[in-house]
């Protein structure tokens, strides 16, 4: 019986320890590793994910913000706050007081390297991975064009930024590294702009000719497109190479001069650029896509909030005064026809608003150019029925394009009765002064920005859902403008840039002749008309509102001088150094270095 | 049934005489579970949980009282004896008690490592939904705070201050001898018989590689042998809003809206309402009264060596705001069964299944309304009708979260928050004798637990608001997961005494435990309508935002381990214990599996010594040493292998990278996580030293211990610079940590009773603190502020500009070196130049460790007073020292005090020219020219003292009981969360020192607040903890 016994207790022992040791091994169902890449899906997957990561760089608050505020074209408005930061990041943008721990200028930076390293990452993966040469070449010409413009991107907002990551430069790197490969920032920029043509460069030569018709996939047209800016860009720099404007004439004019082949041509109306529904134009080159109203697949958890963690256009808003507190018909009226948010109109968050740049200098002819009614809002429906209005038939306000018509309809000169039964408010009340508060005339509405209105988003307060525009045609020829003026063709220049100020005339309601009538009042007539400042300017004409405003200036050297000359509420702060952001604290925090603050930006 | 009819038979016999009262043990509380016998005899009955019996005897019979750890005692019966209260000493002094420890029990007389005992009779002094709040404050060691206000909420439990900076602090969780991978809200705490809490590295090497942030041995009850009798616990309370949240009347909200930046004047219906006199509270509007009940029954009786219990048990808890509430049924079973002579099998189960309502999306959405809306508008219209939006702003009028929460009483209510979990512990054990003192005994426990969500949010319906879908269609989401385990136990047993004087324990184990989880998430909108809810999400409309959300996970770990154990005492005086365990964890990379762990401990019980035989005061002195390494299981399952998955970060619906060509929806992959395999485990090593007292007749009794831990090989997550190219942290184990303490426990028995019926009163308090300091991250670095890591600090360091104050009229023109205007806040300048001293400018250069949330001391203190059938006891709790985050306060955490003029403000009181308030700045555009300044106006001092229950309590005469033939009844009234003794952050608008949840609360972080599960504890805005009165009954038959 005892032997019975220990033979049990023995048996028992025996057979759980020889059994359980394989137990130590995981086997996990539902985790990858990076062999994954290596297969044809992974691999797709993973320039999948290079595409998605844009949706975080072009749509959300703080990249619209750091693109647009302090420029010349627009100041913090009434409620310059953040939901990201819930700091007053836009007033310290506006004002340029910004400081490093800043939140906004977070995006771009926290959204880019992984990116990069993936992209180096593929680039080292494809000669395993299974897929038809011909496939292959595409997808490493989409790479490599992601890869240089997420790089692009950086370095017109912080200057020189690593190619090594902590496995050696352009190498992808999975090693713990703590280090912060940004030292000689000369010669860093330099290998920035040499990485980033090479890059471009290549998908110049291994992209389609065109996108597909109704999609934004990368194509020939939008390579060149950027390999000109880039080397536009280069030119101001002190990497700057003697035969950059050259090199950027002829890539910019390569798209231009093969419309066909390259499947883009510019629309008959400006309005129609940016119109919604008509997002897959043949004018725009390359759009960073959202399916309207589609919260899912825009990876949109959260439609109504604002920046932070977010894929959604948050720039649908962003420009938005509040066109809910507009009295009407008078501004002594107690009705306010428009006070229920609309889903066209958007949420009115009143974070940025238009400095008087635009009225006065820019879009100083609205009449004979269309392009001020293409970029802005000028009339609204009314949304709530009462005090003589009706809810979507009734107009209840125009931001009138005049004084001159606001003071006629209004009956103010000549002297007489309203013409109109709705409020006519004239540029001379429009509200433009950054973070001041206006409760009297316009409350705190100004002309907004109507490039990003989604007619099918779900909410007014919701995130737009529309594809974000990165490249159009119309910017290439100003491009292409540029580079010749700058390599001694002002002609060509002048040339180039009458052809959209030809279309800038264009109206559905004009004809031909009236058209022509028009082109010959704005169209440039010398060559000498053609500098720096002009191109500035046009460029707000074509680009007003798409968030790349404060780059543009920075890396022309234009932005001080700029912003003195239009922005008060950015005058008396902004200094040289200004035209770099600062190096986010969080990355500082994060280097190991006995001396993180000496990789700052000078001035912070 | 035998057992009922052996009492009936024993009832007819000719016992004239009843006699009633109550045992009394240490302390002068009633001893539960003594056995009252009638000598010679087989009569006998136990005492019921007070101490109280009733037994029938002859004139001239002796009674016998005996009970586990005191001297039996006899006393003869005569017929003028009806009532008896019989004192019982303790056997060996105080030290014949017996404790549970890792795998076993000892006597108490013979531990030597830092264990200590929480009983049931303690446990039950505070009406609790759970063990972790009948366990705060009562323990010197055991740091229990409060991070949720949920009804079933939960609570940080830290034995000895916490070693790892990312893994799990939480001690380990061992019921009934087997490690549970429940939580302690899995625990009825009315099944629990005591919680023993293992501190040191002796007591806990024997859980090796679990063993080093303490164990919690949870032991539930077991039958005892005697009639079988019926027990009933159960009350009743009611509660309110111990403290509604100050913020101002529609008076102050005015003011505070004139002075600040708000430009666009009072909307129609505040004007309205401010010709009327309005001030609507709405606080006042929303809360109800809570509600608690508790209903336990068990049956359990034995004989012959075999013991059984049943038992059951109905818990319910409902809050102050509608639509939260907790519900918990329990079921168990416990048998013990003698088969032969030298075989001992017996089985647990606890089942229970928990309901709670309200816990995800409803719990605490209205308070922000309820804070910020319009004391100026009314609730109701004139018509009795609710006022949709009543905002003080368009924005909010047309925000999402636009309506009032009024809506959430009257609504019937069409949502569905509702969190299920079915758990299942069971465990078996077979016993047997081989020879002498040699014994082998197999322990087998499985779990399930299965847990499901259910959400579903109405459609805003026109003449319907949705309040939680403003403006949107519905949406339903269900979630599913499960986690099963098993643990096998061999364990060798030898236990003999030698000589008379030589006591030898060897307790040798091997075991294997297992658990795999995995879960399935299904979210979709458009459901047909909503009546459908979530149960068949098929039944959609086809539009264009109709989508569905999938996710999903599975992770499965194994450990296998090898443990032995020798306990050598000499003569009862020398003590010693030697302790060896190896685990190997599947969560480590091949070739790094496998660890050892050893401990040894030795103890000295001084008083037995023939030299201290003549001080009759000192009736306990025992000196204990302990030295020992254990680890923790700081990483999780596959976190080793590098990840690449396709999560965006973005979490809720909408968490799965995407992208689309044109119409074309595609999924995109990231790589999450860097491949690391060298990965292992964090070691602390602990040196203990403990004496235990008892003096005066063991009138007070007592321990004295002190520890220094110090833990190497920390798993630190460096937050690589983004520039890496791998976002994310990657863990590296090269952190050390520091933890010292002392702790201190006294157990007083200021009166002792004279007579039965007298007087007695008792004290029990603790004391103890524990010093945490990080000693060492990564090289030379000293600072890592993006992980909240300082070396020479806390864990809990507060990295921050320190706030002065504000800046006053008459300090414009220094304000005005840094930017700021008189009214704004002033931080010190305290570094940045090139000297390391103060630049005039405020940079992040002046951001230093100034505090941290750590308590200087921090204890418990037990009054108990008991005279004739009353007894009376009170519980409190206190923290001094240490600064809490109130993130209420953060501007923008919370929006409860921007003061930008568009909402109603937490009633703080901030600066004007003419209020010179040192606290919040003026109402302005900008607080502060430093963007990051909001969070200082967070911070505030953390001591406290709560008076945490006021007990009393009637025990019912024997002759009343004997009408109705029952063997005690105690009914008592208690009121719970009495009072807030001291505490100055309540004093600065804050309603409870105690935190409602750990990581940032807010919807901005402030960035400097640690997440994740060792998140620091901060202030939210949750439902607020409630006052409860309670009425309730003991009841045994």
């Amino acid at each position: 019986m005892r032997k019975i016994h220990y033979l049990l207790l023995l048996t028992t022992i025996i057979v759980l320890a020889v059994a359980c040791t394989k137990k130590l091994e995981e086997e996990p169902y539902t985790v990858f590793s990076v062999d994954y890449y290596k297969t044809p899906g992974g691999f797709e997957n993973g320039v999948n994910a290079l595409y998605s990561g844009f949706r975080f760089i072009f749509g959300p608050e703080g990249a619209v913000g750091l693109g647009t505020v302090g420029t010349d074209e627009f100041t913090y408005a009434e409620q310059p706050r953040n939901g990201a930061g819930g700091t007053q990041d836009f007033l310290a943008m506006g004002r340029y007081t910004l400081d490093p721990a800043v939140g906004s200028i977070l995006t771009p930076w926290n959204r880019s390297f992984n990116s990069i390293n993936l992209a180096n990452g593929l680039i080292e993966f494809e000669p395993e991975v299974n897929l038809p040469p011909s496939a292959k070449t595409t997808y490493l010409g989409e790479i490599r064009f992601m890869r240089a413009f997420y790089y692009l991107n950086l370095i017109q907002f912080f200057g020189a930024v690593p190619l090594d990551l902590g496995s050696g430069d352009l190498k992808f790197n999975q090693q713990p590294f703590q280090g912060f490969n940004r030292k000689d920032t000369v010669a860093l920029l330099k290998s920035n702009y040499d990485a980033i043509i090479q890059d471009l460069d290549f998908a110049t030569k291994n992209l389609p000719d065109r996108r597909p018709a109704g999609a934004f996939r990368l194509s020939k047209a939008v390579a060149y497109h950027m390999l000109a800016k880039a080397y536009i860009h280069r030119a101001y720099s002190f990497a700057r190479q003697p035969d950059d404007f050259t090199k950027a004439y002829a890539a910019a004019t390569e798209v231009i001069n093969n419309q066909a082949k390259y499947g883009t041509a510019l629309q008959t109306f400006y309005a129609d650029v940016h119109r919604p529904r008509n997002d897959y134009n043949s004018e725009i080159l390359w759009s960073i896509e959202r399916i309207p109203g589609n919260l899912i697949a825009n990876e949109i958890s959260n439609p109504s909030g604002i920046g932070g963690n977010t894929k959604g256009v948050d720039a649908a808003n962003d420009f938005c005064g509040d066109y809910t507190a507009v009295r009407a018909p008078l501004n002594s009226s107690t009705t306010v026809p428009v006070s229920t948010r609309t889903v066209l109109y958007g949420r009115p968050i009143r974070r940025f608003c238009p400095t008087p740049y635009i009225i006065n200098n820019a879009f100083a002819d609205r009449v004979n150019d269309s392009r001020y009614e293409g970029t802005f809002r000028t009339v609204y429906i009314a949304s709530t029925t009462g005090g003589g209005f009706t809810a979507s038939v009734d107009t209840a306000f125009v931001m009138a394009l005049s004084n001159r018509i606001a003071d006629s309809l209004n009956g103010v000169q000549p002297a007489g009765p309203r013409l109109k039964p709705y409020r006519v408010i004239a540029p001379r009340e429009f509200y433009f002064s950054g973070g001041s508060i206006d409760p009297a005339v316009t409350r705190n509405m100004y002309p907004s920005i109507s490039k990003y209105e989604d007619p099918d988003k779900i909410e007014a307060n919701n995130q737009g859902t529309r594809p974000f525009v990165v490249a159009k045609l119309s910017e290439t020829y100003l491009l292409a403008a540029e580079a010749a003026l700058n390599s001694g063709n002002a002609t060509a220049a002048m040339d180039l840039i009458n052809v959209l100020k030809r279309r800038a005339v264009n109206r559905p309601e004009l004809s031909e002749s009236q058209r022509v009538a028009r082109y010959d009042l704005i169209k440039l007539t010398s060559s000498s008309q053609v500098t720096l400042d002009f191109i500035l300017d046009e460029r707000t004409r074509e680009l007003c509102g798409e968030c790349s405003r404060w780059p543009d200036l920075a890396v022309r050297g234009k932005l001080v001088d700029r912003v003195k000359l239009y922005n008060t509420d950015g005058a008396p702060n902004v200094k040289d150094f200004h035209g770099r952001r600062p190096i986010p604290q969080s990355q500082l925090n994060n280097t190991v270095d006995p001396n993180p603050a000496q990789y700052q930006n000078p001035g912070y | 049934m035998v057992l009922l009819l052996t009492g009936v038979v024993n009832a007819t016999q000719a016992q004239d005489l009843t006699i009633a009262g109550k045992v009394i043990g240490a302390g002068g509380v009633g001893l539960s579970s003594a056995s009252v016998a009638v000598k010679g005899t087989q009569r006998g009955v136990t005492s019921s949980q007070d101490g109280v019996f009733s037994i029938k005897a002859s004139d001239g019979e002796t009674l016998m009282f005996s009970a586990v750890g005191y001297l039996p005692k006899e006393i003869k019966v005569t017929s003028s004896l009806t009532t008896l209260n019989v004192e019982l000493q303790l056997r060996d002094q105080q030290l014949g008690e017996v404790v549970v420890v890792g795998y076993g029990t000892q006597r108490k007389r013979d531990v030597t490592g830092a264990v200590v005992s929480v009983k049931e009779n303690e446990l039950r002094e505070v009406p609790v939904a759970n063990l972790q709040q009948a366990l705060q404050g009562r323990a010197a060691g055991l740091e229990v705070q409060r991070t949720s206000n949920q009804p079933g909420g939960g609570a940080q439990i830290r034995i000895r201050g916490i070693r790892s900076i990312s893994g799990s602090n939480d001690p380990l969780l061992v019921l009934d001898g087997i490690p549970y991978e429940g939580t302690l809200n899995d625990i009825n705490p009315d099944d629990v018989a005591s919680v023993e809490i293992l501190k040191d590295a002796s007591a806990t090497a024997i859980y090796g590689s679990r063993g080093a942030n303490g164990v919690l041995l949870v032991t539930t009850k077991r039958g005892k042998a005697g009639e079988p009798r019926i027990s009933y616990n159960g009350y009743y309370g009611v509660g309110q809003v111990a403290n509604p949240f100050p913020v101002y009347s529609s008076t102050e909200y005015q003011a505070m809206r004139d002075i600040s930046t708000w430009g666009q004047g009072y909307l129609p219906s505040e004007v309205s309402g401010r010709s009327k006199g309005q001030n609507t509270d709405w606080q006042d509007l929303m809360y109800e009264n809570s509600m608690r009940t508790d209903h336990n029954l068990s049956v359990s009786g034995g004989s012959g060596g075999s013991n059984w219990m049943l038992g059951g048990g109905y818990y319910k808890e409902t809050t102050v705001l509608p639509g939260e509430d907790f519900t918990r049924f329990t079921l168990r079973a416990a048998i013990d069964a003698k088969v032969g002579k030298r075989i001992k099998v017996g089985m647990t189960t606890l089942n229970n299944v928990s309901i709670a309502n309200g816990s995800q999306f409803v719990s605490g959405s209205p308070l922000f309304r309820m804070m910020a809306m319009s004391p100026l508008v009314a609730p109701y219209d004139s018509l009795g009708n609710i006022v949709p939006t009543p905002w003080g702003n368009i924005d909010d009028i047309n925000g999402s979260g636009r309506y009032s929460p009024l809506y959430l009483q009257t609504d019937d209510p069409e949502w569905v928050d509702r969190v299920r979990r079915l758990r299942t512990f069971n465990s078996l054990y077979g016993e047997l004798d081989i020879i002498d003192g040699l014994k082998y005994r197999i322990n087998a426990g499985f779990s399930y637990a299965q847990q499901h969500n259910a959400q579903f949010q109405p459609a805003d319906i026109v003449g319907k608001p949705s309040f939680f879908r403003a403006a949107q269609g519905n949406i339903a989401s269900v979630e599913n997961g499960e986690t099963w385990g098993y643990t096998v136990e061999n364990l060798l047993v030898y236990d003999k005494t030698f000589k008379e004087r030589h006591k030898v324990n060897f307790t040798g184990l091997y075991s294997i435990q297992e658990n795999q989880s995995f879960s399935n998430y299904v979210q979709k909108d458009s459901i047909a309508d909503n009546f459908v809810q979530f149960y068949n999400l098929s039944l959609s409309t086809p539009v264009n935002s109709n989508n569905t959300t999938l996710t999903g996970g599975e992770s499965r770990w194994a450990l296998i381990s090898y443990m032995g154990r020798l306990n050598y005492g000499f003569d009862n005086k020398y003590l010693a214990t030697l302790t060896y365990r190896r685990d190997g964890s599947s969560r480590l990379a091949k070739g790094n599996q496998w660890f050892d762990y050893w401990a040894a401990s030795l103890g000295w019980n001084i008083a037995d010594e023939n030299f201290m035989k003549n001080i009759r005061q000192i009736n306990t002195l025992k000196l204990r040493m302990s030295y020992g390494t254990t680890s923790n299981q700081a990483i999780n399952p596959y976190q080793s292998l590098g990840l690449v998955n396709n999560s965006n970060g973005i979490g809720g619906n909408a968490g799965i990278t995407r992208y689309n060509f044109g119409p074309t929806i595609v999924s995109g992959y990231n790589i999450i996580t860097l491949p690391n395999p060298d990965l292992s485990w964090e070691f602390t090593n602990v040196t203990n030293v403990g004496v235990d007292f008892g003096i005066f007749n063991n009138r007070l009794t007592g321990t004295i211990e002190a520890y220094w831990a110090k833990t190497n090989d920390i798993l630190y997550g460096i937050n690589l610079p983004v520039t890496s190219g791998v976002a994310g942290s990657y863990l590296t184990n090269i952190g050390e940590m520091e933890n010292n303490g002392i702790e201190f426990t006294l157990s007083s028995q200021i009166v002792r009773p004279k007579s039965p019926d007298g007087f007695s009163f008792g004290a029990d308090l603790n004391l103890f603190y524990n010093n945490n300091k990080l000693l060492k991250l990564n090289g030379s670095i000293t600072e890592q502020p993006g992980s909240q890591l300082f070396v020479g600090h806390s864990m809990t360091a507060i990295w921050d500009y320190k706030k002065l104050g504000i800046w006053q009229a008459n300090e414009a023109t220094e304000a005005a070196r840094y930017g700021s205007l008189p009214g704004q806040i002033k931080l010190q300048d305290r570094s940045g130049g090139a000297d390391g001293k103060p630049d005039g400018r405020i940079t992040v250069a002046d951001k230093y460790v100034w505090g941290d949330q750590d308590a200087d001391l921090q204890g418990g203190l037990t009054l108990r007073m008991a005279y004739k059938g009353f007894d009376f006891s009170s519980v409190l709790y206190g923290r001094i020292g240490g600064y809490i985050i109130s993130q209420i306060h953060q501007p923008f955490a919370a929006y409860l005090t921007v003061m930008d003029g568009r909402r109603n403000t937490l009633a703080v009181d901030y600066w004007t020219p003419t209020n010179p308030s040192n606290w919040f700045p003026m109402p302005q555009a900008q607080i502060s020219p430093v963007s990051d300044a909001w969070p200082t106006l967070g911070y505030y001092e953390g001591s406290f003292v709560k008076l945490r229950s006021i007990n009393l309590g009637y025990n019912f005469s024997k002759d009343w009981l004997k009408r109705i033939s029952a063997r005690s009844v105690r009914l008592y009234f208690t009121i719970d969360n009495a009072a807030v003794l001291f505490s100055p952050f309540f004093d600065q608008t804050g309603i409870d020192p105690e935190g409602t949840g750990t990581g940032s609360q807010g919807v901005s972080n402030p960035g400097n607040i640690r997440g994740g599960g060792n998140g620091s504890i901060t202030i939210g805005l949750t439902t607020p903890p409630r006052r409860t009165f309670t009425f309730g009954a003991n009841i045994t038959l």
